[in-house]
């Protein structure tokens, strides 16, 4: 780190002083990976110049790399009063402070430093939530791939998400949304009936809330309640006119009761507020099929295909093909797209039917 | 003889007596019969064996003629923990064995287990289920008992005793069977024997699945086997065709048979509930082979391509357009899957719109019965139900281990649950149905695992009906395999069916307002016989004219 600076400072003076030349001595123990001589060269360059920044950084560095952080803090503790400007120096004392656990004292060098991915951490870790999640996302911008800032953002944001409904239940425990909030964590446990119970209180008291009849009607849906559930998204659809998954599930919930035309026309408007959706579009085939409209299934199941390749819903969209074109006595067709289903069954092992 | 007053019977005294009483919307009233007194014994450990949760079949019978219908159940064992090699499960304890129980003429019944001959299944046999058919035509029904182990014929001497006749009429299969039921494939007047068999599976190669939960393994951790044609040889033996036939030719999880001739070309075909893959149907090509043709037919897999935990089965026609339908009930978050014949070789999937979707989402069935509950001219759906795993309500809160049987009404092709009566939920298993009373309307019989039967007698109602027995002479002698028509309803002669049950073999008729009846049969032998104005709410014998 300090090596270019090292040799600056070198080339400037005509006979290197004796604290640069235990630097230099330093540096190359250091390459050679001795780095217990390493230290030793830094520490007597630090004594010999007690005014040297860039000795103190480097006795600082050669620690970390030994993974001793405490022993690192003092001499780039001592760098920064030196030369403050050293972003270098703040950095690796921000590391430092944040591996023995000192995250708030991090903090600041890490901003100096403008270490995105170690600054996230240690705000996570000092608990200042609403600050780490926008920083580990610019991290995460500059490095996707990373497993442990996927991890750290994740971890920021659900505790930033529980911290906040916290105070939300402290502060306005009556409210709709604290209701709301309760149902949806009692929905995660599949406790229906007190999910269901604190739902129904959050609509009593603000009924227009888009999306509690939504997410209420997922509840039933899981639970198999399918009339329950029909009713709520018929209501979301009220609330929200524009909103296509309400619309969706609605189609979804008509079918599962038979009633097929009702649930066309339901996802006929899902696929005309947001179109180009598989899920709606299989839906759409399959209410059709059902309702004896073999021409709209086949359009729509088509159109699925132009959308998904080798997925769950492709081998599905074949598979209510085969059954049109066979009821069509298009007997190559539906050959063709049985063909297309059980390569796509082979692998999920729905047929081990094999003699071996 | 003292003729016993009917519900029906008591319905019209108050009728003509001018007295009203109590509305009741309940079809069923869950009976404890005197003399009853069964429990099932399936042991479970904390090693949570399969075969623990799978069994518990019933048959209701004649097995002495005497008019009445008796009742067969099918015990279980005792499991130790954890089983050692040689399997034994205790059958010879009297707790552990089968029962056969007489009805008595009061409608009590009296346990005649040990003068049959019927005590003690065989030590090494963990009981599933039963399957009731005349294999000999002696004109008494014999027994066929399913096990994890092998399986017993007895054959019914006629004289209230049974004798185990396995080894020499070569019947035992081996392995893990489950339902199984009597036949005639190939018409020739013998009834043959299709043996379901559900994996490879022992007690030294069980798992224990869930992690924290330890529960009951899905199916498919364990290899998958073929199923079992028997063909009846007309001497007393039979003869394993499993892989000429073609049955053999594909590996099943299979739990249960029911049959029908579905494209109506005078040969009885196959359909087998598979459990956590596709289903069979097996094509009977009339030459002694048989094509799987279940996911052309499209009888394989749900609308959308999913496969079924296909356990109970029913195969008769429910919209009453003449052609058998298939029900298959399977776990929650699966809907019973109901297949509508049309007509054309093929099946489209029904459950939908017949209403199941609301009905079944988040139940588990096994035995299954389409009967006509309350004799309206539509077969009613009822479902023995609960779950597979004992422990689910703590895996899933939205399940439940018991839960009561379903019934549902049919409206026109549409069901809509109807109060059965029942209020306790039980794990359920088999379902058999029949007229225990002989009223004229359907009862049934439910077991439970672990526990002591339902008896679900009927209250009856105002609607006609007609109850037919089939006498076979060129034919199998119950005419099993016929297929006939009244007043536009169709029934397909069979005992098999539900899941390892076995039913009155007596076709039910409900009539409505009818007083009279058109009957048509179709025997097997290619037989068609026409009888015109028969007079309702009567048991009506047809015998099979002798010569074509």
């Amino acid at each position: 780190m300090s090596g270019v600076l090292l040799a600056l400072l070198l080339a400037l003076q005509a006979s290197p002083s004796p604290a640069l030349q235990h630097l230099h001595a330093g540096l190359e123990a250091e390459k050679s990976g001795q780095l217990d001589a390493a230290v030793a060269e830094f520490q007597k360059a630090t004594e010999l110049d007690p005014e040297l920044a860039v000795a103190f950084v480097d006795l600082g560095d050669i620690y970390i790399e030994k993974r001793d952080y405490a022993d690192a803090i003092p001499p780039l503790k001592r760098a920064v009063e030196l030369s403050p400007s050293l972003e270098g120096a703040h950095r690796l004392l921000g590391y430092a402070l944040l591996a023995q656990g000192y995250a708030s004292e991090a903090i600041p060098h890490l901003q100096k430093a403008h270490a995105e991915d170690a600054l996230g951490i240690a705000l996570l870790e000092a608990g200042k939530l609403p600050e780490a999640v926008p920083v580990l996302q610019k991290a995460l911008s500059q490095n996707p791939n990373d497993p442990d800032l996927l991890y750290y953002y994740g971890s920021a944001a659900g505790q930033l998400s529980k911290q906040v409904f916290d105070e939300l239940e402290e502060r306005f425990p009556d409210s709709a949304r604290a209701h709301q909030m309760m149902a949806q964590d009692y929905a995660v446990l599949r406790d229906v009936p007190s999910a269901e119970r604190e739902f129904l209180e959050a609509l009593r008291l603000r009924p227009q809330t888009a999306a509690l009849h939504l997410e209420l009607g997922e509840l039933y849906a899981r639970a198999q309640q399918w009339d329950k559930a029909e009713e709520q998204f018929q209501l979301e659809t009220e609330v929200q006119p524009g909103s296509a998954e309400a619309f969706y599930r609605l189609g979804e919930a008509l079918v599962q009761l038979g009633k097929f035309h009702e649930a066309r026309e339901a996802l006929v408007s899902s696929d005309q507020l947001k179109g180009d959706m598989p899920e709606t579009l299989y839906m759409l085939g399959k209410a059709a099929a059902s309702d004896g409209d073999d021409s709209l299934a086949q359009k729509s199941w088509l159109h699925v295909l132009k959308l998904e390749k080798d997925t769950a819903l492709a081998a599905q969209a074949h598979f209510g093909l085969a059954g049109i074109y066979r009821k069509q006595g298009k007997t190559a067709e539906a050959d063709r797209e049985m063909d297309e289903f059980r390569k796509s069954q082979s692998s999920a092992g729905h047929t081990d039917d094999s003699p071996k | 003889m003292n003729r016993r007053i009917t519900r029906r019977d008591f319905l019209e005294m108050c009728a003509a007596m001018g007295i009203a009483l109590p509305a009741t919307s309940a079809l069923f009233d869950v009976k404890h019969p005197r003399g009853l007194d069964f429990n099932h014994v399936n042991s479970p450990t904390p090693q949570k064996y399969l075969i623990e949760t799978m069994g518990g079949g019933v048959a209701l019978f004649d097995y002495n003629n005497d008019g009445l219908l008796d009742i067969f159940l099918v015990n279980s064992g005792q499991l130790t923990n954890p089983m050692h090699q040689p399997e034994a499960f205790d059958r010879h304890d009297p707790r552990n064995w089968n029962r056969l129980y007489r009805q008595n003429p009061d409608g009590s019944f009296t346990d005649v287990t040990k003068e049959a001959g019927l005590a003690n299944a065989g030590d090494g046999n963990y009981g599933m289920g039963v399957a009731v058919g005349d294999y000999d035509n002696d004109g008494f029904p014999d027994l066929y008992i399913t096990n994890y182990g092998k399986n017993t014929l007895y054959h019914n001497n006629g004289d209230g005793t049974f004798t185990d006749v396995t080894a020499k009429a070569g019947v035992e299969a081996g392995g893990w069977s489950c339902s199984a039921g009597f036949f005639d494939y190939d018409n020739d007047g013998h009834l043959d024997l299709f043996v379901t068999r559900y994996m490879i599976w022992d007690t030294q190669h069980s798992k224990i699945c869930g992690n924290e939960w330890q529960t009951y393994c899905p199916p498919a951790e364990f290899p998958a086997t073929t199923n079992i044609l028997y063909r009846n040889r007309g001497d007393g033996t039979f003869e394993d065709v499993s892989q000429r036939s073609g049955i053999a030719a594909l590996k099943g999880r299979s739990l249960g048979v029911s049959f029908a001739d579905y494209d109506d070309d005078g040969f009885t075909d196959i359909f087998v509930s598979n459990d956590g893959m596709r289903q069979f149907l097996f094509h009977n090509n009339g030459d002694g082979t048989f094509t799987e043709r279940a996911l052309e037919a499209g009888t394989a897999l749900t609308a959308d391509g999913k496969p079924l935990s296909g356990m109970g089965t029913v195969f008769q026609d429910y919209d009453n357009d003449g052609r058998p339908d298939i029900l298959v009930t399977v776990l929650p978050r699966e809907v019973y899957a109901l297949f509508h014949n049309d007509g054309n070789g093929s099946f489209s999937y029904r459950s939908l719109q017949s209403g199941l979707g609301l009905l079944s989402a988040a139940s588990s069935g096994w035995g299954v019965g389409f009967e006509d509950f309350d004799n309206d001219g539509w077969k009613d759906l009822f479902v023995a139900q609960s779950h597979v795993l004992d422990n689910v309500e703590v895996i899933d809160h939205m399940l439940h281990y018991k839960e009561p049987p379903l019934l549902a009404l049919n409206h026109n092709g549409r069901f809509e649950r109807a109060d059965s009566g029942i209020t306790s939920a039980i794990a359920g298993r088999g379902a058999a149905f029949g007229d225990l009373n002989n009223d004229g309307w359907m009862d049934v019989v439910v077991t439970s695992l672990g526990g002591a039967p339902l008896v679900l007698m009927n209250h009856g109602g105002a609607g006609h009906w007609l109850s037919i027995s089939l006498r076979g002479t060129r034919s199998n002698r119950d005419g099993l395999g016929a297929r006939v028509l009244v007043n536009g309803q169709v029934r397909f002669a069979t005992t098999a069916g539900s899941y390892i049950s076995s039913s009155d073999k007596r076709l039910h008729f409900g009539l409505g307002a009818a007083e009279l009846a058109k009957v048509e049969v179709h025997w097997p032998s290619g037989a068609h016989q026409i009888l015109e104005n028969v007079k309702a709410d009567q048991f009506l014998e047809v015998r099979e004219p002798e010569k074509s």
